[in-house]
Protein backbone atom coordinates (compact mmCIF):
# COMPACT_ATOMS: atom_id res chain seq x y z
CA UNK A 1 0.00 0.00 0.00
CA UNK A 2 2.71 2.21 1.01
CA UNK A 3 4.89 1.20 -2.07
CA UNK A 4 1.27 2.11 -4.29
CA UNK A 5 1.37 5.75 -2.57
CA UNK A 6 5.14 6.25 -3.09
CA UNK A 7 4.24 5.26 -7.01
CA UNK A 8 1.14 7.58 -7.08
CA UNK A 9 3.37 10.55 -5.56
CA UNK A 10 6.11 10.21 -8.09
CA UNK A 11 3.85 10.10 -10.92
CA UNK A 12 2.22 13.00 -9.75
CA UNK A 13 5.57 14.79 -9.45
CA UNK A 14 6.20 13.41 -13.31
CA UNK A 15 2.88 15.11 -14.14
CA UNK A 16 2.79 18.27 -12.31
CA UNK A 17 6.73 18.92 -13.78
CA UNK A 18 5.86 18.18 -17.11
CA UNK A 19 3.18 21.06 -16.92
CA UNK A 20 6.05 23.60 -15.65
CA UNK A 21 5.75 26.67 -17.65
CA UNK A 22 8.41 29.18 -17.09
CA UNK A 23 7.61 32.39 -15.64
CA UNK A 24 8.00 35.27 -18.47
CA UNK A 25 8.50 38.69 -18.48
CA UNK A 26 6.27 40.05 -21.43
CA UNK A 27 7.78 43.42 -21.48
CA UNK A 28 11.37 42.37 -22.04
CA UNK A 29 12.00 38.91 -22.53
CA UNK A 30 11.83 37.46 -26.21
CA UNK A 31 10.12 34.31 -25.19
CA UNK A 32 6.29 36.83 -24.30
CA UNK A 33 3.78 38.03 -26.46
CA UNK A 34 5.26 41.61 -27.20
CA UNK A 35 8.58 41.50 -28.13
CA UNK A 36 9.25 40.12 -31.46
CA UNK A 37 12.03 39.66 -34.00
CA UNK A 38 12.18 42.81 -36.23
CA UNK A 39 12.33 40.58 -39.47
CA UNK A 40 8.99 39.57 -39.53
CA UNK A 41 7.41 42.66 -39.38
CA UNK A 42 9.87 44.16 -42.02
CA UNK A 43 11.19 41.60 -44.16
CA UNK A 44 12.38 43.40 -46.42
CA UNK A 45 15.03 44.83 -44.01
CA UNK A 46 16.52 41.43 -43.59
CA UNK A 47 16.09 38.96 -46.48
CA UNK A 48 17.33 40.18 -49.92
CA UNK A 49 14.65 38.31 -51.97
CA UNK A 50 11.96 40.65 -50.11
CA UNK A 51 14.32 43.62 -50.61
CA UNK A 52 14.88 43.04 -54.29
CA UNK A 53 12.25 40.93 -55.30
CA UNK A 54 13.00 41.96 -59.09
CA UNK A 55 16.48 42.43 -59.30
CA UNK A 56 18.55 44.18 -62.31
CA UNK A 57 21.55 42.00 -64.17
CA UNK A 58 23.71 43.67 -62.24
CA UNK A 59 22.28 42.87 -58.86
CA UNK A 60 22.05 39.21 -60.28
CA UNK A 61 25.82 39.23 -60.24
CA UNK A 62 26.50 40.90 -56.92
CA UNK A 63 27.23 37.77 -54.07
CA UNK A 64 24.51 37.17 -51.64
CA UNK A 65 24.76 35.78 -48.33
CA UNK A 66 22.21 33.91 -46.31
CA UNK A 67 23.16 34.01 -42.64
CA UNK A 68 21.25 31.09 -40.46
CA UNK A 69 21.72 31.62 -36.67
CA UNK A 70 21.94 29.06 -33.92
CA UNK A 71 19.17 27.68 -31.51
CA UNK A 72 16.94 30.07 -29.51
CA UNK A 73 19.00 33.26 -31.22
CA UNK A 74 17.32 35.66 -33.89
CA UNK A 75 18.43 37.56 -37.05
CA UNK A 76 20.07 40.10 -34.62
CA UNK A 77 23.15 37.25 -34.38
CA UNK A 78 24.29 38.25 -38.18
CA UNK A 79 24.00 41.99 -37.79
CA UNK A 80 27.33 42.80 -37.84
CA UNK A 81 27.85 40.82 -41.31
CA UNK A 82 25.03 43.18 -42.59
CA UNK A 83 26.85 46.14 -41.26
CA UNK A 84 29.67 45.02 -42.40
CA UNK A 85 28.14 44.30 -45.69
CA UNK A 86 26.75 47.62 -45.79
CA UNK A 87 29.92 49.39 -44.96
CA UNK A 88 31.78 47.55 -48.06
CA UNK A 89 28.66 47.51 -51.01
CA UNK A 90 30.84 44.28 -52.07
CA UNK A 91 27.72 41.70 -51.03
CA UNK A 92 24.84 41.44 -49.79
CA UNK A 93 23.43 39.59 -46.38
CA UNK A 94 20.23 38.07 -45.97
CA UNK A 95 18.99 37.57 -42.60
CA UNK A 96 16.45 34.32 -42.35
CA UNK A 97 14.69 34.44 -39.11
CA UNK A 98 14.84 30.17 -38.06
CA UNK A 99 11.00 28.28 -37.77
CA UNK A 100 9.83 28.74 -34.36
CA UNK A 101 12.32 31.63 -33.27
CA UNK A 102 11.39 35.18 -32.48
CA UNK A 103 8.05 34.48 -32.02
CA UNK A 104 7.02 33.56 -28.34
CA UNK A 105 7.90 30.45 -26.15
CA UNK A 106 4.33 28.32 -27.38
CA UNK A 107 5.55 28.97 -30.63
CA UNK A 108 8.97 27.87 -30.21
CA UNK A 109 7.96 25.37 -27.87
CA UNK A 110 5.62 23.14 -30.88
CA UNK A 111 8.55 23.86 -33.59
CA UNK A 112 10.63 21.24 -34.70
CA UNK A 113 14.32 21.27 -36.25
CA UNK A 114 12.76 21.32 -39.93
CA UNK A 115 10.21 24.38 -39.05
CA UNK A 116 13.59 25.31 -38.23
CA UNK A 117 15.17 24.54 -41.58
CA UNK A 118 12.32 26.01 -43.26
CA UNK A 119 13.41 29.19 -43.44
CA UNK A 120 16.89 28.69 -44.97
CA UNK A 121 15.07 27.03 -47.70
CA UNK A 122 12.95 29.25 -48.73
CA UNK A 123 14.81 31.88 -49.11
CA UNK A 124 17.42 30.11 -50.81
CA UNK A 125 14.98 28.86 -53.07
CA UNK A 126 13.82 32.30 -53.59
CA UNK A 127 17.15 34.21 -54.66
CA UNK A 128 17.71 30.87 -56.88
CA UNK A 129 14.27 31.81 -58.59
CA UNK A 130 14.89 35.59 -59.11
CA UNK A 131 18.15 34.75 -60.95
CA UNK A 132 20.70 35.20 -58.14
CA UNK A 133 24.08 34.05 -59.55
CA UNK A 134 26.12 34.05 -56.52
CA UNK A 135 24.76 32.14 -53.74
CA UNK A 136 26.72 31.66 -50.49
CA UNK A 137 25.79 30.39 -47.25
CA UNK A 138 26.91 31.16 -43.45
CA UNK A 139 25.63 29.27 -40.28
CA UNK A 140 26.47 30.07 -36.69
CA UNK A 141 26.24 26.77 -34.21
CA UNK A 142 22.61 25.40 -35.00
CA UNK A 143 22.54 27.19 -38.31
CA UNK A 144 25.61 24.74 -39.42
CA UNK A 145 23.51 21.28 -38.95
CA UNK A 146 20.64 23.25 -40.34
CA UNK A 147 22.80 23.44 -43.69
CA UNK A 148 24.73 20.27 -43.48
CA UNK A 149 21.54 18.90 -43.92
CA UNK A 150 20.37 20.29 -47.04
CA UNK A 151 23.74 19.23 -49.17
CA UNK A 152 22.89 15.83 -47.40
CA UNK A 153 19.20 16.14 -48.37
CA UNK A 154 20.42 16.71 -52.21
CA UNK A 155 18.38 20.38 -51.76
CA UNK A 156 20.57 21.75 -53.53
CA UNK A 157 20.08 19.38 -56.81
CA UNK A 158 17.46 21.79 -59.14
CA UNK A 159 19.09 25.08 -57.87
CA UNK A 160 22.05 27.48 -58.70
CA UNK A 161 24.74 25.98 -56.26
CA UNK A 162 25.70 27.77 -53.41
CA UNK A 163 29.58 28.66 -54.38
CA UNK A 164 30.87 28.25 -50.98
CA UNK A 165 29.31 27.56 -47.12
CA UNK A 166 31.22 28.65 -44.33
CA UNK A 167 30.18 27.48 -40.91
CA UNK A 168 30.90 29.38 -37.53
CA UNK A 169 30.99 27.21 -34.25
CA UNK A 170 29.14 24.72 -35.73
CA UNK A 171 27.43 22.43 -33.03
CA UNK A 172 27.74 18.52 -33.82
CA UNK A 173 28.42 17.83 -30.47
CA UNK A 174 26.95 19.67 -27.55
CA UNK A 175 29.33 21.02 -25.28
CA UNK A 176 26.37 20.64 -22.29
CA UNK A 177 26.71 16.71 -22.00
CA UNK A 178 23.38 16.41 -20.17
CA UNK A 179 21.84 17.18 -23.59
CA UNK A 180 22.31 13.35 -24.48
CA UNK A 181 19.80 12.30 -21.69
CA UNK A 182 16.91 14.92 -22.78
CA UNK A 183 14.76 12.28 -23.74
CA UNK A 184 15.29 11.04 -19.90
CA UNK A 185 14.99 14.22 -17.95
CA UNK A 186 13.82 16.41 -19.96
CA UNK A 187 10.03 15.76 -18.79
CA UNK A 188 10.87 16.11 -15.47
CA UNK A 189 12.89 19.55 -16.08
CA UNK A 190 10.42 20.73 -17.85
CA UNK A 191 12.47 24.14 -19.27
CA UNK A 192 16.34 25.20 -18.85
CA UNK A 193 16.90 29.07 -18.79
CA UNK A 194 20.28 31.32 -19.70
CA UNK A 195 21.60 34.07 -18.15
CA UNK A 196 21.39 36.99 -21.06
CA UNK A 197 23.77 40.48 -20.76
CA UNK A 198 21.31 43.30 -21.18
CA UNK A 199 22.42 44.00 -24.81
CA UNK A 200 20.93 40.64 -25.49
CA UNK A 201 17.56 40.97 -23.49
CA UNK A 202 14.99 40.15 -26.25
CA UNK A 203 17.32 38.99 -28.54
CA UNK A 204 17.74 35.27 -27.61
CA UNK A 205 14.64 33.32 -25.36
CA UNK A 206 15.80 32.86 -22.38
CA UNK A 207 14.17 29.65 -21.88
CA UNK A 208 14.63 26.31 -23.51
CA UNK A 209 11.13 24.05 -23.63
CA UNK A 210 12.90 20.41 -23.63
CA UNK A 211 10.42 19.54 -26.61
CA UNK A 212 13.12 22.15 -28.46
CA UNK A 213 16.18 20.66 -26.50
CA UNK A 214 15.13 17.45 -27.55
CA UNK A 215 14.55 18.79 -31.51
CA UNK A 216 18.19 19.74 -31.09
CA UNK A 217 19.41 16.51 -29.93
CA UNK A 218 17.55 14.91 -32.45
CA UNK A 219 19.46 17.31 -35.08
CA UNK A 220 23.00 16.93 -34.17
CA UNK A 221 22.91 13.33 -33.89
CA UNK A 222 21.27 13.27 -37.43
CA UNK A 223 24.03 15.54 -38.21
CA UNK A 224 26.94 13.15 -36.93
CA UNK A 225 25.55 9.85 -38.15
CA UNK A 226 25.61 11.38 -41.55
CA UNK A 227 28.73 12.82 -41.21
CA UNK A 228 30.18 9.46 -39.83
CA UNK A 229 29.09 7.82 -43.49
CA UNK A 230 30.60 10.79 -45.35
CA UNK A 231 28.83 13.79 -46.91
CA UNK A 232 29.66 14.89 -50.65
CA UNK A 233 29.29 18.61 -51.46
CA UNK A 234 27.47 19.44 -54.42
CA UNK A 235 29.62 20.46 -57.64
CA UNK A 236 32.03 23.65 -57.11
CA UNK A 237 31.05 24.48 -53.79
CA UNK A 238 33.73 24.91 -50.70
CA UNK A 239 33.23 24.59 -47.49
CA UNK A 240 35.21 26.54 -44.58
CA UNK A 241 34.87 26.17 -40.92
CA UNK A 242 36.03 28.46 -38.39
CA UNK A 243 35.78 26.82 -34.67
CA UNK A 244 36.36 28.44 -31.48
CA UNK A 245 38.96 26.33 -29.70
CA UNK A 246 36.99 26.65 -26.11
CA UNK A 247 33.23 26.56 -26.48
CA UNK A 248 30.48 25.97 -23.79
CA UNK A 249 27.65 25.66 -26.20
CA UNK A 250 29.28 23.82 -29.09
CA UNK A 251 32.29 21.24 -28.25
CA UNK A 252 35.25 21.74 -30.42
CA UNK A 253 35.69 18.26 -31.52
CA UNK A 254 32.40 19.08 -33.85
CA UNK A 255 34.98 20.68 -36.28
CA UNK A 256 36.81 17.69 -36.03
CA UNK A 257 33.81 15.57 -37.12
CA UNK A 258 32.87 17.95 -39.97
CA UNK A 259 36.59 17.70 -41.36
CA UNK A 260 36.46 13.83 -41.56
CA UNK A 261 32.76 13.26 -42.81
CA UNK A 262 33.01 16.19 -45.31
CA UNK A 263 34.72 16.45 -48.70
CA UNK A 264 34.56 19.15 -52.05
CA UNK A 265 33.38 17.06 -55.27
CA UNK A 266 36.31 16.01 -56.36
CA UNK A 267 37.22 13.89 -52.83
CA UNK A 268 39.38 16.75 -51.83
CA UNK A 269 39.04 17.70 -47.84
CA UNK A 270 37.00 20.82 -47.16
CA UNK A 271 38.69 23.80 -44.74
CA UNK A 272 38.74 23.88 -41.12
CA UNK A 273 40.36 26.84 -38.80
CA UNK A 274 40.89 26.84 -35.23
CA UNK A 275 40.45 29.99 -33.85
CA UNK A 276 41.98 31.18 -30.39
CA UNK A 277 38.30 32.24 -28.87
CA UNK A 278 36.57 31.29 -25.60
CA UNK A 279 33.21 32.42 -27.40
CA UNK A 280 30.04 30.77 -28.68
CA UNK A 281 29.57 32.52 -32.59
CA UNK A 282 32.84 34.78 -32.40
CA UNK A 283 31.99 36.61 -34.73
CA UNK A 284 29.08 37.74 -33.24
CA UNK A 285 30.21 40.28 -30.73
CA UNK A 286 27.30 43.12 -30.02
CA UNK A 287 25.21 42.54 -27.11
CA UNK A 288 28.11 41.01 -25.39
CA UNK A 289 30.00 42.10 -22.02
CA UNK A 290 33.77 42.09 -21.95
CA UNK A 291 34.35 42.25 -25.33
CA UNK A 292 38.45 42.82 -26.28
CA UNK A 293 40.37 44.08 -29.14
CA UNK A 294 41.44 40.46 -29.95
CA UNK A 295 37.84 39.57 -30.32
CA UNK A 296 37.05 42.73 -32.68
CA UNK A 297 40.47 42.03 -34.62
CA UNK A 298 38.86 38.19 -34.98
CA UNK A 299 35.63 38.88 -35.98
CA UNK A 300 37.27 41.48 -38.79
CA UNK A 301 39.79 39.30 -39.59
CA UNK A 302 36.81 36.44 -40.88
CA UNK A 303 34.77 39.28 -42.35
CA UNK A 304 37.07 40.02 -44.09
CA UNK A 305 38.16 36.73 -45.35
CA UNK A 306 34.34 35.66 -46.36
CA UNK A 307 34.13 38.94 -48.30
CA UNK A 308 37.38 37.89 -50.60
CA UNK A 309 36.14 34.56 -50.79
CA UNK A 310 32.97 36.26 -52.05
CA UNK A 311 34.71 38.49 -54.45
CA UNK A 312 37.70 36.69 -55.57
CA UNK A 313 36.60 32.99 -55.58
CA UNK B 1 4.07 -17.69 -25.66
CA UNK B 2 3.62 -20.63 -23.68
CA UNK B 3 6.22 -22.42 -25.73
CA UNK B 4 8.71 -19.24 -25.02
CA UNK B 5 8.21 -19.42 -21.34
CA UNK B 6 8.42 -23.19 -21.16
CA UNK B 7 12.27 -22.43 -23.14
CA UNK B 8 13.19 -20.24 -20.76
CA UNK B 9 12.32 -22.15 -17.46
CA UNK B 10 14.18 -24.62 -19.35
CA UNK B 11 17.49 -22.59 -19.92
CA UNK B 12 17.25 -21.15 -16.64
CA UNK B 13 16.90 -24.26 -14.81
CA UNK B 14 19.78 -25.86 -16.88
CA UNK B 15 22.02 -22.78 -15.73
CA UNK B 16 21.38 -22.41 -12.04
CA UNK B 17 22.21 -26.85 -11.88
CA UNK B 18 25.78 -25.56 -13.57
CA UNK B 19 26.10 -22.19 -12.14
CA UNK B 20 28.08 -23.42 -8.93
CA UNK B 21 32.25 -22.76 -9.45
CA UNK B 22 33.48 -24.77 -6.92
CA UNK B 23 37.72 -23.84 -7.52
CA UNK B 24 39.35 -21.55 -5.81
CA UNK B 25 39.54 -18.95 -8.45
CA UNK B 26 37.65 -18.17 -11.81
CA UNK B 27 38.83 -16.42 -14.73
CA UNK B 28 36.75 -15.34 -17.43
CA UNK B 29 37.82 -13.46 -20.42
CA UNK B 30 35.72 -12.30 -23.59
CA UNK B 31 34.04 -9.59 -26.02
CA UNK B 32 33.25 -6.06 -24.44
CA UNK B 33 30.97 -4.51 -26.38
CA UNK B 34 29.79 -0.43 -24.87
CA UNK B 35 27.00 1.34 -27.24
CA UNK B 36 27.38 4.98 -25.61
CA UNK B 37 24.14 7.18 -25.44
CA UNK B 38 23.98 9.38 -27.88
CA UNK B 39 27.42 8.67 -29.66
CA UNK B 40 29.30 5.23 -30.79
CA UNK B 41 29.62 1.54 -30.67
CA UNK B 42 32.60 1.01 -29.32
CA UNK B 43 34.18 -2.91 -28.74
CA UNK B 44 37.15 -5.29 -27.61
CA UNK B 45 38.07 -7.64 -25.14
CA UNK B 46 37.94 -7.68 -21.11
CA UNK B 47 38.99 -10.48 -18.63
CA UNK B 48 37.19 -11.10 -14.98
CA UNK B 49 38.58 -12.57 -11.85
CA UNK B 50 37.69 -13.99 -8.68
CA UNK B 51 38.38 -15.82 -5.82
CA UNK B 52 37.17 -17.55 -2.66
CA UNK B 53 39.44 -15.19 -0.83
CA UNK B 54 37.48 -11.93 -2.45
CA UNK B 55 34.60 -12.16 -0.28
CA UNK B 56 33.32 -15.95 -1.45
CA UNK B 57 33.55 -14.73 -5.16
CA UNK B 58 31.69 -12.01 -4.30
CA UNK B 59 34.29 -9.35 -5.34
CA UNK B 60 35.61 -9.89 -9.20
CA UNK B 61 38.09 -7.78 -10.43
CA UNK B 62 38.13 -6.77 -13.51
CA UNK B 63 39.78 -5.51 -17.02
CA UNK B 64 39.10 -4.34 -20.73
CA UNK B 65 40.35 -2.63 -23.72
CA UNK B 66 37.70 -1.04 -25.85
CA UNK B 67 38.15 0.80 -29.30
CA UNK B 68 35.73 2.75 -31.92
CA UNK B 69 38.01 0.77 -34.62
CA UNK B 70 35.87 -2.38 -33.90
CA UNK B 71 32.74 -0.50 -33.69
CA UNK B 72 31.60 2.84 -35.28
CA UNK B 73 34.87 3.73 -36.54
CA UNK B 74 35.14 0.94 -38.70
CA UNK B 75 34.98 1.71 -42.26
CA UNK B 76 33.46 5.42 -40.97
CA UNK B 77 34.57 8.67 -40.70
CA UNK B 78 33.74 7.94 -36.64
CA UNK B 79 36.58 9.28 -34.58
CA UNK B 80 39.09 6.55 -33.51
CA UNK B 81 39.42 6.29 -30.14
CA UNK B 82 40.10 3.79 -27.04
CA UNK B 83 39.19 3.09 -23.22
CA UNK B 84 40.97 1.07 -20.95
CA UNK B 85 39.64 0.38 -17.41
CA UNK B 86 40.77 -1.36 -14.38
CA UNK B 87 37.76 -2.19 -11.76
CA UNK B 88 36.06 -4.03 -9.25
CA UNK B 89 32.54 -5.37 -9.38
CA UNK B 90 29.98 -6.33 -6.24
CA UNK B 91 28.02 -9.15 -6.72
CA UNK B 92 24.57 -9.82 -5.30
CA UNK B 93 23.62 -13.60 -5.04
CA UNK B 94 27.26 -14.87 -6.28
CA UNK B 95 26.20 -18.34 -5.85
CA UNK B 96 22.97 -17.94 -8.36
CA UNK B 97 23.40 -18.46 -12.39
CA UNK B 98 21.39 -14.53 -12.40
CA UNK B 99 23.75 -12.26 -10.53
CA UNK B 100 23.14 -8.61 -10.00
CA UNK B 101 26.44 -6.94 -9.91
CA UNK B 102 27.66 -3.22 -9.09
CA UNK B 103 31.44 -2.06 -10.00
CA UNK B 104 33.59 0.89 -9.89
CA UNK B 105 36.47 1.77 -12.94
CA UNK B 106 38.92 3.73 -13.29
CA UNK B 107 41.27 4.01 -16.70
CA UNK B 108 42.11 6.11 -19.44
CA UNK B 109 40.71 7.59 -22.87
CA UNK B 110 42.35 8.73 -25.47
CA UNK B 111 40.88 9.81 -28.90
CA UNK B 112 43.05 10.55 -32.11
CA UNK B 113 41.77 13.30 -34.32
CA UNK B 114 43.83 12.89 -37.45
CA UNK B 115 44.95 16.46 -38.09
CA UNK B 116 47.59 18.89 -36.58
CA UNK B 117 44.96 21.18 -36.96
CA UNK B 118 43.44 19.87 -33.76
CA UNK B 119 46.28 19.57 -31.90
CA UNK B 120 44.94 21.87 -29.61
CA UNK B 121 42.12 20.18 -28.67
CA UNK B 122 42.52 18.16 -25.49
CA UNK B 123 42.23 14.30 -26.53
CA UNK B 124 42.51 12.19 -23.25
CA UNK B 125 41.16 11.93 -20.08
CA UNK B 126 41.44 9.73 -16.58
CA UNK B 127 38.58 7.74 -16.41
CA UNK B 128 36.25 7.35 -13.43
CA UNK B 129 32.62 5.25 -13.88
CA UNK B 130 30.30 3.19 -12.15
CA UNK B 131 28.29 0.64 -13.43
CA UNK B 132 25.41 -1.38 -12.45
CA UNK B 133 23.78 -4.26 -14.16
CA UNK B 134 22.80 -8.10 -14.64
CA UNK B 135 24.97 -11.15 -15.45
CA UNK B 136 23.75 -14.53 -16.50
CA UNK B 137 26.19 -17.74 -15.86
CA UNK B 138 25.04 -20.50 -17.66
CA UNK B 139 26.08 -23.77 -17.61
CA UNK B 140 28.60 -24.60 -20.25
CA UNK B 141 31.63 -22.24 -19.66
CA UNK B 142 29.63 -18.88 -20.85
CA UNK B 143 28.08 -15.93 -19.15
CA UNK B 144 26.44 -12.36 -20.46
CA UNK B 145 25.86 -9.75 -19.17
CA UNK B 146 24.07 -6.24 -19.58
CA UNK B 147 24.96 -2.77 -17.30
CA UNK B 148 24.47 0.88 -17.62
CA UNK B 149 27.41 3.01 -16.73
CA UNK B 150 27.98 6.38 -16.10
CA UNK B 151 31.21 8.45 -17.10
CA UNK B 152 31.89 10.89 -13.79
CA UNK B 153 34.70 12.93 -16.33
CA UNK B 154 33.34 14.00 -19.37
CA UNK B 155 34.18 17.09 -21.89
CA UNK B 156 32.43 20.40 -21.44
CA UNK B 157 33.81 21.80 -24.26
CA UNK B 158 36.72 23.88 -22.45
CA UNK B 159 38.46 21.14 -21.13
CA UNK B 160 38.18 17.19 -21.63
CA UNK B 161 38.14 15.54 -25.25
CA UNK B 162 34.83 15.97 -26.78
CA UNK B 163 33.68 12.65 -27.48
CA UNK B 164 33.64 11.57 -23.78
CA UNK B 165 29.62 11.07 -23.05
CA UNK B 166 28.54 10.47 -19.61
CA UNK B 167 26.05 7.29 -20.34
CA UNK B 168 26.81 4.05 -21.61
CA UNK B 169 25.66 0.80 -21.91
CA UNK B 170 27.94 -2.36 -22.02
CA UNK B 171 27.65 -6.15 -22.65
CA UNK B 172 29.82 -8.48 -22.14
CA UNK B 173 29.84 -12.41 -23.57
CA UNK B 174 32.68 -14.48 -21.63
CA UNK B 175 33.97 -17.59 -21.57
CA UNK B 176 34.90 -19.55 -18.44
CA UNK B 177 39.05 -20.21 -18.95
CA UNK B 178 39.42 -21.59 -15.30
Amino acid sequence: MKTDRIYLLFLLFIFVSCNKMPEIDNNTMLDGDQIFDISLVQPERFLISARYPAPSALQKDIPVIIAAHGYTATTFEWDELRDYADSTGTFYVSQVLLGGHGRSYEEFRKSTWKDWQASIRDEYKKLSRLGYKNIYLAGSSTGCPLIINLIQDGFFENLTKPKKIFLIDPIVISSNKTLTMVNALGPVLGYTSVELTDGEQGKWYVYRPYETLKQLMKLIDLTRKELQSGIRLPQNTKLKTYKSTSDGSADPVSAVLIYKGMKHADGTPVEVEMVDSKLHVFTRLRGRDGVTEKDKALQMKTFKEMEQAMIHP
Amino acid sequence: MKKLSVIIAFILSFGYSGAQSAGLYELNAGITAQKTQKLYWENGLGVDFTSDFLFGKRIHLKTALITSRLGSAFRSNAINQESFTLGADWRFFSRKPLQIFTGFNAGYFMAHYDDPEFDDLANSSPLVQLDAGLIYRFAFPLSLSASLGYNFITSNGEQGPGTLFPLFYQFKLYYRIK
